[in-house]
């Protein structure tokens, strides 16, 4: 049995590109608050419990195995411009991607299995549900979060130039862990959906 | 990493006094080593009277001696029989067979071979030779490894054991992840950690224990082959290797022969052990991120 792995997913170039992207399925939890709050941080780490209790129960039982794949965020704002909005009203969906074989039963039994070892109640909004965000602009950012306004600015301008506009949901991909590399060296791929 | 600079302050001439003194140190044990070997080409000697003769914890003696030295107690006495070899043969007339018998080879051809991996000639070719060349030298190393000292509290582990080759280490975590990620055990903040208890330049690969360990932060009651300890807490030299994992053997050396000497410190009678900060099933090789945990002696 051949495990299944997402690396070609994580693969961008640092100018925008367009692709067209089918259904996908990912293990996903909602919220709201600042990046790196403290809902921020209780959700990842419910999401990553789920996503690996998951996994490991399958590979105990001998069933397909799977790597986990990257940290992924939509982010939107109730607001129609996303970058005024405060923070704290910020909404997202953390996301792993995961394989479409995996089972509502499966998770059930994890969130059980997380709940009875005292883990965040947070755990009981993750969900499996797939994305089929169609045509989108693509592009790697490097260096802080922060800055992610310039690359989109880039993506906007690339978008508009080929006759089309950003619209529905931002998405990020972190291909980095920020608690192991440096700000400027961040990894992270923005996509937005176009029409 | 990033310290360094810090914590020096009034003291640091004193540090500075200790710790060429503990240079001088380890020189002086590793010559008494040396001494030794050279005094006893013909004899078979073993590592655990080596250590003594050094002072040195017979558990990381090996690492020591091969990052001061630049090569491994066999390469250095296999290198000083060939070495001792080659001044018979342009001295003397003792056939090449009988060189090759002292120098601790069964046969002609291994002989043959090993010479000319080290003085790029044969020996027929050395003797005749005008001026025989000199021996191939161990490279020079890279910029110094960054060493941070961290204390470090007593670590409570679930770990299954692996008895083989570093290689294969793969498989007791494919033991281990299952039976604790099935618990709810496992989440984006595990600890995954190797305990290692040989080094791979003296233990054949067949007899090299490891333990994949995870560091538990709730009550777990072990079933079949998964096991609990405590990894001891106290002062650790921690080193970042930056690479795939088989040339993790490369910042062993440097740690145990370059920062170690220099360091003013001791290094304690228990295994190092490695913690293993990103994902070989996520990272490409050359990203992968491994710290080297060396536990050392409280100061004296």
């Amino acid at each position: 049995m051949k495990k299944i792995e997402f690396k070609d997913e994580y693969k961008a170039s640092k100018k925008p590109a367009l692709l067209k992207l089918g259904t996908l399925s990912y293990l996903s939890i909602d919220g709201q608050g600042e990046p790196g709050g403290e809902a921020f941080s209780d959700r990842i780490g419910a999401l990553y419990g789920a996503a690996y209790t998951i996994k490991m129960t399958r590979k105990f039982g001998g069933l397909q195995d799977y790597a986990i794949g990257k940290l992924e965020a939509q982010w939107w704002a109730e607001t129609p411009n996303f970058a005024d909005s405060p923070k704290e009203r910020w909404r997202w969906k953390l996301m792993i991607r995961t394989p479409a074989f995996v089972k509502k039963a499966e998770l059930k039994k994890a969130v059980d299995v997380l709940l009875k070892r005292g883990r965040s109640a947070a755990v009981k909004d993750a969900r499996l549900e797939t994305l089929r965000e169609g045509r989108c602009v693509q592009m790697l950012h490097v260096g802080p979060y922060e800055r992610e306004r310039d690359t989109i600015a880039i993506m906007k301008a690339f978008a508009e130039s080929q006759g089309l506009a950003l619209s529905g949901r931002h998405h990020e991909i972190y291909l980095s862990d920020p608690r192991r590399v440096t700000p400027e060296k961040l990894k992270t791929i923005l996509r937005h959906p176009v029409a | 990493m990033r310290k360094g600079g810090q914590a020096r302050g009034t003291s640091s001439r004193h540090t500075s006094h200790v710790r060429s003194t503990t240079r001088r140190d380890y020189q002086a044990r590793i010559l008494r080593v040396l001494t030794y070997l050279q005094e006893r080409l013909d004899e078979d000697v073993d590592l655990p009277s080596l250590a003594r003769i050094a002072c040195f914890s017979p558990f990381h003696f090996h690492r020591v001696f091969r990052g001061m030295v630049g090569e491994s107690i066999q390469e250095h006495l296999r290198r000083l029989r060939l070495e001792r070899a080659a001044s018979r043969l342009k001295r003397g007339t003792s056939p090449v067979t009988r060189l090759a018998f002292d120098a601790g080879y069964r046969t002609h051809e291994s002989f043959t071979r090993a010479f000319k991996a080290l003085f790029g000639l044969s020996p027929a070719a050395y003797r005749r030779a005008k001026r025989p060349p000199v021996p191939r030298r161990p490279t020079p190393r890279p910029r110094p490894l960054e060493v941070e000292i961290r204390r470090l509290p007593p670590l409570r582990v679930a770990f299954t054991r692996h008895v083989g080759s570093y290689s294969k280490v793969g498989a007791a975590w494919d033991r281990l992840l299952p039976c604790l990620g099935k618990e709810g055990l496992l989440g984006g903040g595990s600890r995954f950690i190797g305990v290692c208890f040989d080094d791979p330049d003296v233990t054949p690969p067949a007899r090299i224990r490891y333990e994949a360990c995870v560091a538990l932060d709730v009550p777990f009651s072990p079933a079949g082959d998964i096991g609990l300890r405590t990894i001891p807490g106290g002062e650790h030299a921690v080193a970042l290797h930056v690479g795939p994992y088989r040339r993790l053997g490369e910042t062993y050396r440097r740690l145990f022969g370059e920062w170690l000497p220099r360091s003013g410190r001791e290094a304690r009678d228990i295994p190092s052990f490695e913690v293993y900060l990103n994902d070989p099933n996520s990272e490409a090789p050359k990203d992968l991120l491994t710290e080297i945990h060396l536990p050392l002696k409280g100061r004296a």
